[in-house]
């Protein structure tokens, strides 16, 4: 069983083991549509062939009447085989689009409840755009390869085999050119489509060369003109639109090629040969011979119908590949029930810790001891691990060496939920749903009373622009509703956590405030926050370096000084360097200075 | 069916266009593939005498088999067969491969066209238009202008081949020919009528679609904090209410789909019974061979296809044409920056003078009133002022990115307006506030203010930015990839590439408008460090955000509603009290080192 931290009850349970199997389970939950369908199709190519037949009889019925009303019968005849034909065909068809869109919504929504059961790791790793593909582009795809993918492979089997069944149920002699045609288009089609294939590829790859050069250059234009490139861009332009020209017209030279159609037209002159030759034997009739040449018309469709259909299939598959693919994903992390849950301190020591993914070491030997209650600025350059540091304080990673110890216990023998509840993090991009700031402030605790959230919204100074908007607290977040800037966002932010009261709070601080009375409120909103609380702080802010008790300085994974301000500014000339701007009074250098590279 | 409805809300951009010009213009492009374009006819007439002859053939034969057996020769007949069925494959494979090439050329044509126009355009036609839109004119629109044509070939040949068949069934039969001629009436109308709630219906999937899509988006982006809150449960049921309705929008529209075809062949089904019937009786009675009935069965399956094209074909071609006359109308927009000479000057020494200029982007909102400055070679002017003050507009002006309405600005005594506007631009430089990256290297990026500099300089460029201090922090320093539009980056070091990219075009005027994004510390001071080297011995122009700049700048101009109100040094201007203490206040004080330095006891409180 597959660890999650999210199941809903009485879910239908697919089999998961491979891609085929997947889809295919699937199918089978809809058994008796797919066997509607089925039976549809082969009443509907059964009909449709036999109504070919029909018309030969009729001729029989022209040439020598049997009855007054013989023309008649057979007419009314094969109107109702040809509706029974219809009929069935919209049976199969509106049966087999069911299962398609069910196929979609169904594992769409096994997508969804694996996504919500996988932790946190796991999202962190993954792209949004990633994910988003596969629960739409990769769905959609797995619909088509179901309709008209799956439809046209088998009314392809359906329509070659069951009017050669019905030509040799005529004259089982002449069924020799359509199965020697059937083994030459088996052949040419796949040699067309493995030339095809490529082509269309490679076309529709040029197409998005030329489609994202164009974007860019646009979007650069102004500095396109600025540096005076216009030409440089346009003889780009130019290449990439002759490159989808080219592969354009090397498509319509490989479509106009399409063989199968050529010897279609010599199956129907031998065939017809063929039934000519029976006939000056006296072993066939007219009447037949227009059946015959009937049901070799019928053929017509699948080779049409065909081309696209083995192409559709395989995407399909891979889609179904790359879906299954996150929906089988392990979490990595163990929910660690059982373990240490009490109420935190804060104080924080990191031991030797080294972190790092397959591609590389991110941090190495990382020593720090934080006493609760204590700020730690940390200053680096992008790159420089600032945020990975933080990531391993509440398990978002694991270390890879050395331990990390909060109130003396190391995370990893901490119950997950403890830990994550009592350590807060707000992240540089500040992530508010489409729904009240209300609703976004008391997030988790839909029955927080009003009062409750008004006062942290006014510890977080986001009281006043609240305020301000004409629904207050009801407006709503994001598209539909009010942009907030990234200042506002960041206070509504530190309003969830005066909600949830952590004991560690981890800010990445990066919002820049335009004008220094939205600075003055962002400034207090935080050091409210840090108040009586551990807190990490990734800021830009030079007041929040200068003032915290703790400043670490990181390059390249490794902490290459460490103080407070006055400390710094003796010892670490890169620190000095930031400072040095401001005409500060620096103090002499100490001697021990660390060689920095 | 109201739910299906639910939080849809229909968008109206239906347009119709009509155009005598637009044909001749069409007709334009093709000239050059005249000769194409014949052959293409040919093809297409041949095509389809060769698919009419082919069905009438098999039918006369039918007849001759059973008056004269005897007399027939299999050979003859089974190789004229086989011969029709052959030209058919290559005439239509004529037809395909070169309508393929002409196609492809006038669509290519028509591209460079529009790009070539759209690069010409000043900056005020991208600020009207977002990018998206452009791009898809120059790409999308000449895509589904360039369809038609391929439609409007392969329904040709199809007419034709109708209009030859109903002309020979004339003379075969006139009555058989009226009853088939009943069908196509009840196939236009149910194709129409098919179209319409097609269209109603992809519209809803595709709206449906867009809200599945944001759904998911929104959840994913916001997992963390839904986690952390547990409040996957109630995510999951709005997700199931969104995927419910997404169900049924799209199973409708698969329904409608899926139906068209059987009940079109449910309509042909109605006319071949009658043809039998019908037609026998007039063949019994004398009328017309077995063979000729034979062919009017045939007939009726050649028939309907076509029908249905023709039904759909008008409507598809409008939105074709339209999407021409988009792209054509990209192409006909009027410039609005017109250079009325082509002074090359060689060399810039940076003066500029601008004399009673008046600016506005639209009429009734007046940016720049009789507005005069001079600014001498190599100074620094730092422009301060509110958002639209006209501050940023200078900039734009001295760019010659947009035009102006009245005045005169002046470089080196030349009239702007008499320049030479690549030579010029060589030599001006423009930093934007959010800096843009080309995808490829840091080297490729930098290297794009003069493509003719060697790795060696360009190396030279980047260490002299920031001390070279931020390249060794880059995985694989100046050949690391950006990414898209910079974004492996971050926002400091893309300033530094852009720094490093106008330092290595050396231009004689910089134009810079600062980021007010936030940086970390250090990159901060690296940029810093790279503004002084940037700014050094070159006139500059800085729309200014950032205090050091200010403090440091020749002179600062205070702007206000596009006029000059103070101007002067930081420290003269801040002891004025003027505008520039107001604007200083509000903008400037937060970076000050007095305000960090009151951070750990004021704010506090």
């Amino acid at each position: 069983m597959q660890r999650s931290e999210f199941t809903v009850p009485n879910s239908y349970s697919y089999n998961r083991s491979n891609p085929i199997r997947w889809i295919f389970s699937h199918i089978w939950r809809y058994k008796y549509f797919f066997i509607a369908t089925c039976a549809c199709y082969l009443t509907a190519w059964f009909a449709h062939s036999y109504s070919r037949i029909m018309i030969g009889q009729a001729a029989e019925e022209i040439i020598n009447p049997t009855a007054v009303d013989g023309l008649l019968k057979i007419s009314l005849a094969i109107l109702f085989i040809l509706v029974v034909d219809s009929l069935a065909a919209l049976g199969g068809s509106l049966a087999v689009e069911t299962i398609a869109q069910r196929l979609e919504r169904d594992s769409r929504e096994e997508l969804y409840i694996s996504l919500l059961g996988k932790s946190q790791t796991f999202h962190d790793r993954q792209r949004v755009g990633d994910i988003m593909a596969r629960a739409t582009g990769d769905m959609q795809q797995m619909n088509f390869m179901i309709n008209p993918g799956m439809l046209f492979i088998a009314e392809t089997i359906l329509g070659l085999s069951i009017p050669i069944l019905m030509i040799a149920t005529i004259k089982i002699d002449l069924i020799l050119v359509p199965i020697i045609f059937v083994g030459v288009y088996i052949v040419t089609v796949r040699a067309y489509s493995r030339r095809l294939n490529p082509v269309v590829n490679n076309q529709r790859m040029a197409f998005g060369v030329m489609n994202a050069g164009l974007e860019e250059t646009i979007s650069g234009i102004e500095v396109v003109k600025a540096t005076a490139q216009e030409n440089f861009e346009r003889q780009k332009f130019h290449r990439n639109a002759r490159e989808f020209r080219n592969y354009f017209a090397q498509q319509g030279r490989i479509e106009a090629g399409y063989l199968p159609m050529l010897f279609y037209a010599f199956a129907l002159g031998v065939g017809f040969l063929h039934c000519m030759v029976f006939y000056q034997n006296g072993q066939m009739t007219v009447p037949e011979i227009i059946g015959v040449m009937g049901l070799l018309g019928a053929l017509r469709f699948p080779i049409f119908v065909s081309i696209f259909s083995f192409s559709l299939v395989q995407l399909g598959i891979a889609s179904a590949k790359r879906i299954l693919h996150i929906i089988n994903a392990e979490a990595e992390l163990d929910e660690n029930a059982a373990g240490y849950d009490q109420q935190m301190v804060g104080e924080i020591v990191f031991e030797d810790v080294t972190f790092g993914y397959e591609d590389g070491t991110v941090l190495k030997n990382i020593n720090l001891k934080v006493k609760a209650g204590e700020t730690i600025a940390i200053v680096g350059q992008t790159g420089s691990g600032k945020s990975t540091l933080t990531d391993l304080i509440n398990r978002t990673y694991d270390v890879t060496s050395g331990r990390i110890l909060i109130d003396n216990i190391d995370v990893r023998e901490w119950n997950l939920t403890a830990l994550r509840s009592q350590i807060s993090r707000i992240e540089q991009d500040v992530f508010l749903f489409s729904r009240s700031v209300a609703e976004n402030i008391a997030f988790g605790a839909p029955d927080t009373p009003m009062e409750k959230i008004e006062q942290a919204a006014r510890e977080a100074q986001a009281h006043n622009f609240i305020s301000s908007f004409a629904k207050g607290y009801d407006t709503e977040v994001g598209e539909r509703g009010v942009m907030l800037s990234g200042g506002q966002r960041q206070r509504l932010a530190l309003a969830r956590a005066f909600l949830s009261n952590p004991r560690i709070l981890i800010l990445d601080d990066s919002t820049s405030a335009i004008d220094s009375a939205t600075e003055d409120e962002i400034q207090k909103a935080i050091r409210r926050a840090q108040q009586g609380r551990t807190t990490l702080l990734i800021t830009h802010r030079l007041s929040q370096i200068r003032w915290a008790d703790h400043i670490l300085l990181l390059e390249g994974g490794e902490i290459i000084a460490g103080g407070s301000h006055e400390e710094l500014l003796k010892t670490s000339p890169q620190y000095r360097r930031i400072f040095a701007r401001y005409d500060v009074a620096l103090p002499p250098v100490a001697s021990e200075v660390p060689s920095v590279s | 069916m109201g739910f299906i409805m639910d939080g849809l809300d229909a968008e109206a951009y239906d347009r119709q266009y009509t155009d005598a010009t637009l044909v001749k213009r069409i007709i334009g492009y093709f000239r050059p593939q005249a000769k194409r374009m014949v052959a293409i006819s040919a093809a297409i007439f041949l095509t389809s005498i060769v698919n009419t002859a082919l069905p009438i053939y098999i039918s006369s034969s039918l007849d001759e088999l059973q008056t004269n057996p005897a007399a027939v020769s299999l050979a003859t007949i089974t190789v004229i067969l086989v011969l029709l069925g052959v030209l058919g494959w290559v005439f239509n494979a004529v037809r395909q491969w070169l309508s393929a090439e002409a196609i492809g050329n006038v669509t290519l044509q028509l591209r460079e066209d529009a790009f070539d126009a759209v690069v010409k355009r000043d900056l005020s036609f991208y600020d009207t238009y977002s990018s998206g839109k452009i791009v898809s004119r120059v790409t999308s629109d000449t895509q589904a202008f360039s369809q038609v044509v391929a439609l409007a070939t392969d329904l040709m040949s199809q007419i034709l081949l109708v209009v030859l068949l109903i002309g020979y069934l004339f003379l075969v039969n006139v009555q058989l020919t009226l009853i088939t001629l009943t069908l196509s009436p009840f196939i236009i109308i149910t194709a129409l009528a098919f179209r319409k709630i097609a269209r109603e219906t992809v519209t809803r999937s595709r709206r449906v679609n867009a809200v599945v899509s944001s759904h998911i988006q929104e959840t994913v982006s916001g997992i963390g904090i839904a986690k952390s809150f547990r409040q996957e449960q109630a995510i999951y049921n709005e997700f199931l209410d969104v995927n419910a309705q997404s169900y049924r929008v799209n199973l409708r529209t698969g329904y409608t789909f899926s139906s068209i075809f059987p009940i079109l062949n449910l309509l042909a089904g109605f006319g071949t019974a009658a043809l039998v019937y019908f037609g026998g009786i007039r063949s019994q009675a004398g009328e017309l061979t077995p063979g000729e009935w034979y062919l009017f069965i045939q007939g009726l399956a050649l028939f309907w296809f076509p029908l249905t094209s023709i039904a759909s074909f008008w409507s598809q071609f409008q939105l074709g044409l339209a999407a021409g006359e988009r792209v054509f109308a990209l192409i006909d927009a009027d410039a609005k920056v017109v250079q009325n000479d082509s002074v090359k000057l060689p060399h810039i020494k940076g003066e500029i003078r601008f004399e009673r200029v008046n600016f506005s982007y639209n009429e009734n909102e007046p940016v720049l009133t009789d507005f005069s400055l001079t600014i001498a070679a190599g100074e620094t002017l730092a422009l301060v002022g509110h958002t639209g003050s006209g501050k940023s507009s200078i900039g734009k002006l001295i760019s010659r990115f947009y035009e102006f309405q009245s005045g005169r600005i002046l470089i080196d005594g030349y009239d702007i307006r008499t320049l030479d506007l690549s030579a010029y631009h060589r030599q001006l430089g423009v930093v934007t506030q959010t800096p843009f990256l080309f995808d490829g290297t840091i080297m490729e990026n930098i290297r794009y203010g003069n493509t003719s500099a060697t790795d060696e300089e360009v190396r030279r460029v980047a260490e002299t930015v920031g001390q070279g201090d931020w390249i060794s922090t880059l995985p694989n320093g100046l050949e690391t990839q950006v990414g898209e539009r910079g974004s492996s980056l971050s926002m400091g070091q893309r300033q530094l590439v852009s720094l490093a990219r106008v330092l290595l075009q050396n231009p004689s005027i910089i134009i810079l408008d600062e980021a007010t994004a936030s940086i970390d510390p250090l990159t901060e001071t690296l940029i810093q460090e790279g503004l002084d080297v940037v700014l050094a011995n070159r006139t500059s122009i800085v729309i200014a955000h950032r205090l050091s700049t200010v403090k440091n700048a020749d002179r600062i101009i205070v702007l206000r509603e596009g006029e000059i109100i103070e101007q002067g040094t930081h420290d003269k201007l801040l002891t004025q009290g003027g505008h520039y203490a107001e604007l200083y206040n509000t903008y400037f004080r937060h970076q000050s080192l007095e305000y960090i330095e009151s951070a750990g006891h004021t704010l506090t409180a």
